[in-house]
C-alpha cells in the first residue's frame, strides 16, 4: 500500500485532532436533558430491570464511541488516497492515440469530431481503475505525447484538454510505432485510437506491421468518430511571377468537391489582404477542378485563395441577402496560401568591350540595374549581386557578387583542359535540372572555337563536349560563379532563345531569386528555409502570432511545421529575413468519410466499449464509501436505541 | 398607524394576554359556587356511613340518653346523684348521659411539589373538591377544618360552621401553594397532636411519599380518626410526553437518573402508575379505609355527585 495523498504524519496529526473533536462532541452528545418528574420512585422500579443490563450498556456506548473513531480514522486515511500496490493488483498500461489531423475539426458531429473525441477520452480517463496507467499522444504528422505513462486522472484529463488539431495528416504508422515502443516490456499493454480513420494507410499500413512482433501483446482497440459530410477544399495552389515582368503573376488553384451531389463554390483571392478575384464554380459530385488565372496583378507579396461551399439553404438570420451561406464542414482546407518572390532590382556589372548580345539579353528584364564598364576601366566600389565578365577575369573584390565568366582567359577561374583550343563542338551532355539551364535547349547549340575546362573536385560541370567540359560552376573566395568555355559569339547560342534565358537564369540563380522558388511548404513536414550564412538560430513567426527559436542546419531554418498560413524568419536584431506560407492540401485529409475499421498487421482494432473500459479502482473512493456506511449504521443503531 | 399607536393598541391585548392563564380567583368563580348550591342540596350529609352528623358521642355530658353511673365525687352536680341508686346500693352514683355534638370533619390537603406537577391541574382539582366537600359539611352544620400538609404541616383553617364561612374556606384555599416535599407521616403526626377532638379526616392526595403513604394513612388510623381517601390521578403523570435520552429527576427529592424514554419503557411506565393505584386502593380496603380515586380530567361536580355518591362518600 502506498500513500500518494498527505504523508503518514501529517495523516496521524489529523487523526489525533479529528478524534479529539469527536471526543469532545461524543462527550456533547452524551449530555442529556433534564426532565423533571413527579414521582421518581415509580421509575426507579422500572428502570430496576434495566440495571441488570448497565454494563453491557456501558459496552454499547462505548462500541458507539469506536464506530465514529473509526469513521475518522477512514476519512483520514482516504485523504492519504493509498494505492494499492503493483504487486497486489497488475493495471493495464494503455496508449492512446488522439487523432489530431485537419479532418478531426470536421463539424460533422457537434461540435467537432476532435471535441468529441477529447470527451470519449474523459470517459476514458474516468474509467481507469486505480492502478491502471495511461499515456495519451496526439498523432498527427509526428507523434508528440502530452502527458507521461501515469495513473493520475488529474495530469490526464489536463492533458486531454490540451490537445488540439493539426493543419497536417495523421501518420498512423509513426502514431501505432510510437505506441509499441511506448509500451516495450509493460504488461497488460492497449493501444487505443481515438480517430475519424480519415486518409489512413488502410491496407498499406496493415501491410507495413504484418509479423511485427511488437504488436502481438497489445490489445488494439479504436474509438472511432464522425460520420461524414460536405466539403470542398483547395488541393493544389500555386503562384509565380512572370520571368520578364515581375509585376504581374500567374495562380493556379485546384478546388475538389468531396460530396457526392453538386456544389456551387465560390472562390475569392486575396493579394496583400486586398481581394483581386471572387469566381463562382458549379462542380460535379466528386469533381476536381483545375483552374488557371493568368496575367494577375495587385499583389506583391502575399496571396491566399478561399473556398466557401454556397449551399441552398434559406439565408440565415443576420446573414445579408445575396451573401454566401457557408455549409462547408471543414474549414482547414478552405484556404491556400502562396508568398511570391521579393520584387527588387537585380544589380548587375558588366565589363565588356562591348557585347551587343549580352546588353540586349539584360534589357529583357526591367528590374535589372546594369553597369557596363570596359576593362579598362577601374573596378566601382558599389555593390552588385552578379558580375558578368566578357573575356575578361579582372580581380574582383567581394562586394561584386557572384561571377559569370563568358570565355575567361587560363587560370581564373578555371584552368584550360589544353593550351589549344577546340573546334566546331556542342553540347553532348547538359545537367537539365540545373538552375542555369531551365528552359534552355543546349543540345542544337553549334559553337566554332573555345576551350575545355579542367574543373577542380568541388566544381561542378553544368555541360560538356565531348572534348571536356564547357561550362562550369562552382565557387571561389567564397562566391558562386559560372564559366562558358567559348565566347557566345562564336556560336549560335545568341541567336537562340536560350540565351536570354541561359543569362537571366543566371542572374536569377545568383541574386536567389531563382525560377525554382517554393511559393508555399506543406504541413506536416520538416522545412528547409535557406536564411543568410553565420546565423546559428533564428526567430520564426507562425500564423497565430507566436515566436519561435529555430535552429540554422547548413544554411537552412528547420522547422516541423504543422499550420497552414505565413510566416517570418527574422535575424537576431528582429529584421524580417525571409518569409514563406504553409498549405494543408492534401486530398485525401479532406475526405471527410471516416474509415470503417482500423487494420493494423492482421489485427482488426475493437470497438471500446463500456466493459472495456474497466471500472475506477480508487482507494479512497471505498474509503469515503465505508465511512459513510458505518456512519449510516452508527445513526441507525443510535436513533433505535442499540448503542445508547 | 405609527408605532406609537400600534403599541398603545397592542400593549392592552398584551395585558390581558398576561391575564389569560387562569387567575387564581377564578377556581372558585361563580359557576362554581352554583354548583356548590346545587350539591349541598342534593348531598344532604358527607358520610353516610356509620354517623350522622348531629349524633350522640360517647363523650359524656349532658344529653338526655342514658350512658353510665360512677362515683360521686366532691364538686358534682347534686342534681345528678341517683338517689334510687344510693337507696338500692347505699353508694353515691352520679348519672352520666351520652353528649350529642357536631361532627369534626378534617380535610388533609396535600401541598407536595407532585401535586401542582405540570398544568398543575392535579392541585386545582383537588382543591375543588376540598371546598366542594366543605360547602357540604359546613352547609349541614358540622365543624369544617381544613390543613395542608406536606413535609410537615403547612397551615391550616381553624374549624369553621355554617354555610356562610365558605368564602373564607376559598381564599384559605386560594392562599395554599404546593410547594413543598411529601411527608405524610410525619405532617400528620402533628397534626394529630394538634387535633385532639376525633372525626373523618379526608385525606385528599396523590400519596406520591418516598417513604411509603402507608405511614401516613396508618397515622390516621391509630389516633382514632375515621380517614377517607381521596386519590388524586393525574393521567398525564404516567404518559409523560418524552423520547430519546433525558435525565430525569424528582420535582421533590431531586434524585436523578438518566434514562432513554422508549416506547416499551412508556408502556411499562403505564403499568406501573396502575399497578401503584392498585396497590394504593389494596391498601385502604384491606385496613377498611375509605378509597375514592379521583381523576383530575373528570369535572369537580361529576365527581362529586356520581362518583363520591356511587362510593357511598356521600348520601
Amino acid at each position: 500500500m502506498i500513500l500518494s495523498g498527505l504523508s503518514l504524519t501529517t495523516l496521524l496529526g489529523i487523526f489525533g485532532a479529528m478524534a479529539a473533536a469527536t471526543l469532545a462532541f461524543y462527550i456533547l452528545r452524551l449530555r442529556r436533558r433534564a426532565v423533571s418528574v413527579p414521582f421518581s420512585p415509580i421509575w426507579q422500579r422500572v428502570l430496576k430491570d434495566k440495571e441488570a443490563t448497565h454494563w453491557f450498556s456501558q459496552l454499547k456506548r462505548w462500541l458507539s464511541l469506536l464506530l465514529q473513531l473509526l469513521i475518522v480514522l477512514l476519512l483520514v486515511f482516504a485523504l492519504g488516497d493509498p494505492r494499492l500496490s503493483d504487486k497486489w493488483f497488475e493495471g493495464r498500461n494503455i496508449v492512446v492515440l488522439v487523432d489530431t489531423s485537419a479532418s478531426m475539426a470536421a463539424s460533422d458531429v457537434q461540435p467537432s469530431r476532435i471535441e468529441v473525441g477529447k470527451k470519449q477520452l474523459t470517459d476514458l480517463v474516468n474509467s481507469l481503475s486505480g492502478t491502471d496507467r495511461m499515456l495519451i499522444a496526439e498523432m498527427g504528422a509526428a507523434p508528440r505525447a502530452v502527458s507521461t505513462m501515469t495513473s493520475d486522472t488529474a495530469e490526464l484529463t489536463r492533458a486531454s484538454q490540451s490537445i488540439r488539431t493539426k493543419d497536417t495528416r495523421a501518420d498512423f504508422e509513426r502514431g501505432i510505432r510510437f505506441a509499441l515502443d511506448s509500451l516495450r516490456g509493460l504488461p497488460k499493454a492497449e493501444i487505443v485510437v481515438i480517430s475519424d480513420g480519415a486518409a489512413h494507410q488502410g491496407d498499406e499500413l496493415s501491410a507495413r506491421f504484418l509479423g511485427d512482433p511488437a504488436l502481438e501483446h497489445v490489445t488494439l482497440r479504436q474509438l472511432p468518430v464522425g460520420s461524414g459530410g460536405k466539403n470542398v477544399a483547395v488541393t493544389a495552389f500555386s503562384v509565380r511571377r512572370y520571368p520578364l515582368d515581375k509585376s504581374r503573376y500567374e495562380v493556379l488553384l485546384e478546388v475538389t468537391n468531396f460530396q457526392p451531389e453538386a456544389a456551387v463554390v465560390e472562390i475569392t483571392l486575396i493579394g496583400d489582404g486586398e481581394t483581386v478575384d471572387v469566381t463562382r464554380l458549379s462542380l460535379e459530385p466528386n469533381e476536381r477542378m483545375p483552374r488557371s488565372y493568368h496575367d494577375l496583378s495587385g499583389a506583391s507579396r502575399t496571396l491566399e485563395a478561399r473556398v466557401a461551399l454556397v449551399g441552398s439553404e434559406p439565408v440565415q438570420p443576420g446573414v445579408e441577402p445575396g451573401a454566401p451561406v457557408v455549409v462547408d464542414q471543414l474549414s482547414k482546407d478552405d484556404s491556400g496560401y502562396a508568398l511570391m518572390p521579393e520584387r527588387r532590382r537585380v544589380r548587375v556589372l558588366l565589363v565588356t568591350a562591348g557585347n551587343r548580345y549580352i546588353e540586349a539579353a539584360l534589357l529583357l528584364d526591367e528590374y535589372l540595374d546594369v553597369t557596363v564598364i570596359t576593362p579598362s576601366d577601374a573596378l566601382p566600389r558599389a555593390e552588385f549581386d552578379v558580375s558578368i565578365l566578357d573575356g575578361v577575369a579582372p580581380e574582383l573584390r567581394a562586394s561584386h557578387g557572384a561571377r559569370l565568366y563568358l570565355n575567361p582567359p587560363p587560370g581564373v577561374p578555371l584552368a584550360h583542359k589544353s593550351p589549344q583550343p577546340i573546334l566546331d563542338f556542342g553540347f553532348d551532355s547538359w545537367d537539365r535540372k540545373s538552375p542555369f539551364l531551365r528552359w534552355a535547349a543546349m543540345g542544337n547549340v553549334q559553337v566554332a572555337k573555345g576551350f575545355a575546362f579542367k574543373p577542380e573536385t568541388a566544381d561542378h560541370v553544368e555541360g560538356e563536349s565531348d572534348q571536356g567540359p564547357i561550362l562550369v560552376s562552382g565557387k571561389r573566395d567564397g562566391q558562386r560563379f559560372l564559366a562558358t568555355g567559348f565566347d557566345p559569339r562564336d556560336s549560335d547560342f545568341v541567336l537562340r532563345v536560350g540565351w536570354p534565358l541561359f543569362l537571366l537564369n543566371a542572374i536569377n540563380t545568383f541574386a536567389s531569386e531563382d525560377t525554382s522558388y517554393i511559393s508555399s511548404y506543406r504541413t506536416g513536414e520538416v522545412w528547409n528555409v535557406p536564411v543568410p550564412s553565420g546565423l546559428n538560430q533564428v526567430s520564426l513567426r507562425t500564423p497565430s502570432g507566436l515566436e519561435e527559436t529555430v535552429p540554422v542546419k547548413d544554411g537552412n531554418a528547420v522547422y516541423f511545421g504543422e499550420y497552414a498560413g505565413f510566416y517570418e524568419l527574422r535575424g537576431p536584431g528582429g529584421e524580417v529575413l525571409s518569409a514563406f506560407a504553409a498549405n494543408l492540401i492534401d486530398a485525401e485529409e479532406s475526405q471527410l468519410k471516416p474509415a470503417e475499421e482500423l487494420v493494423v498487421g492482421h489485427k482488426t482494432a475493437e470497438k471500446v466499449t463500456v466493459s472495456s473500459t474497466g471500472v475506477r479502482l480508487e482507494v479512497w473512493l471505498y474509503l469515503l464509501l465505508a465511512a459513510c456506511a458505518i456512519s449510516a449504521i452508527e445513526w441507525f443503531t443510535y436513533h433505535r436505541r442499540v448503542t445508547v | 398607524m405609527g408605532l406609537f399607536d400600534f403599541v398603545k393598541q397592542a400593549l392592552p391585548n398584551a395585558r390581558r394576554l398576561s391575564l389569560a392563564p387562569r387567575a387564581r380567583g377564578e377556581l372558585f368563580g361563580e359557576d362554581f359556587q352554583k354548583k356548590l348550591e346545587t350539591l349541598a342540596i342534593v348531598s344532604r350529609r358527607v358520610f353516610s356511613g356509620r354517623h350522622r352528623a348531629d349524633r350522640r358521642t360517647k363523650k359524656k355530658g349532658s344529653g338526655v340518653e342514658f350512658a353510665d353511673h360512677r362515683d360521686y365525687t366532691a364538686g358534682d352536680d347534686f342534681r345528678f346523684v341517683d338517689w334510687g341508686a344510693y337507696q338500692r346500693f347505699g353508694k353515691l352514683l352520679v348519672r352520666l348521659y351520652e353528649e350529642e355534638e357536631d361532627l369534626s370533619i378534617y380535610f388533609i390537603l396535600d401541598c407536595s411539589r407532585s401535586m401542582a406537577f405540570g398544568t398543575g391541574e392535579k392541585f386545582d382539582q383537588a382543591r375543588r373538591l376540598c371546598a366542594a366537600l366543605a360547602y357540604v359539611g359546613l352547609a349541614n352544620l358540622d365543624r369544617v377544618t381544613i390543613v395542608g400538609v406536606g413535609d410537615e404541616l403547612a397551615t391550616r383553617l381553624p374549624a369553621t360552621r355554617g354555610k356562610g364561612q365558605i368564602f373564607k374556606v376559598f381564599r384559605f384555599l386560594n392562599e395554599l401553594k404546593a410547594e413543598r416535599g411529601t411527608d405524610l407521616a410525619e405532617g400528620l403526626k402533628t397534626f394529630v397532636a394538634q387535633h385532639k377532638r376525633r372525626g373523618l379526616a379526608v385525606l385528599i392526595s396523590d400519596l406520591y411519599d418516598p417513604k411509603g403513604f402507608e405511614k401516613g394513612i396508618n397515622v390516621l388510623r391509630y389516633n382514632k380518626f375515621e380517614p377517607y381517601v381521596l386519590h388524586m390521578v393525574e393521567p398525564g403523570d404516567a404518559n409523560p410526553d418524552l423520547k430519546g435520552d433525558v435525565r430525569i429527576y424528582d420535582c421533590e427529592t431531586g434524585d436523578e437518573r438518566e434514562v432513554t424514554i422508549t416506547d416499551e419503557l412508556l408502556e411499562r411506565m403505564r403499568g406501573a402508575f396502575a399497578e401503584y393505584q392498585t396497590e394504593v386502593e389494596r391498601f385502604c380496603v384491606k385496613n377498611q379505609v375509605a378509597y375514592f380515586p379521583a381523576d383530575s380530567r373528570t369535572p369537580f361536580d361529576e365527581l362529586v355527585l356520581r362518583v363520591f355518591r356511587r362510593g357511598g362518600f356521600l348520601r
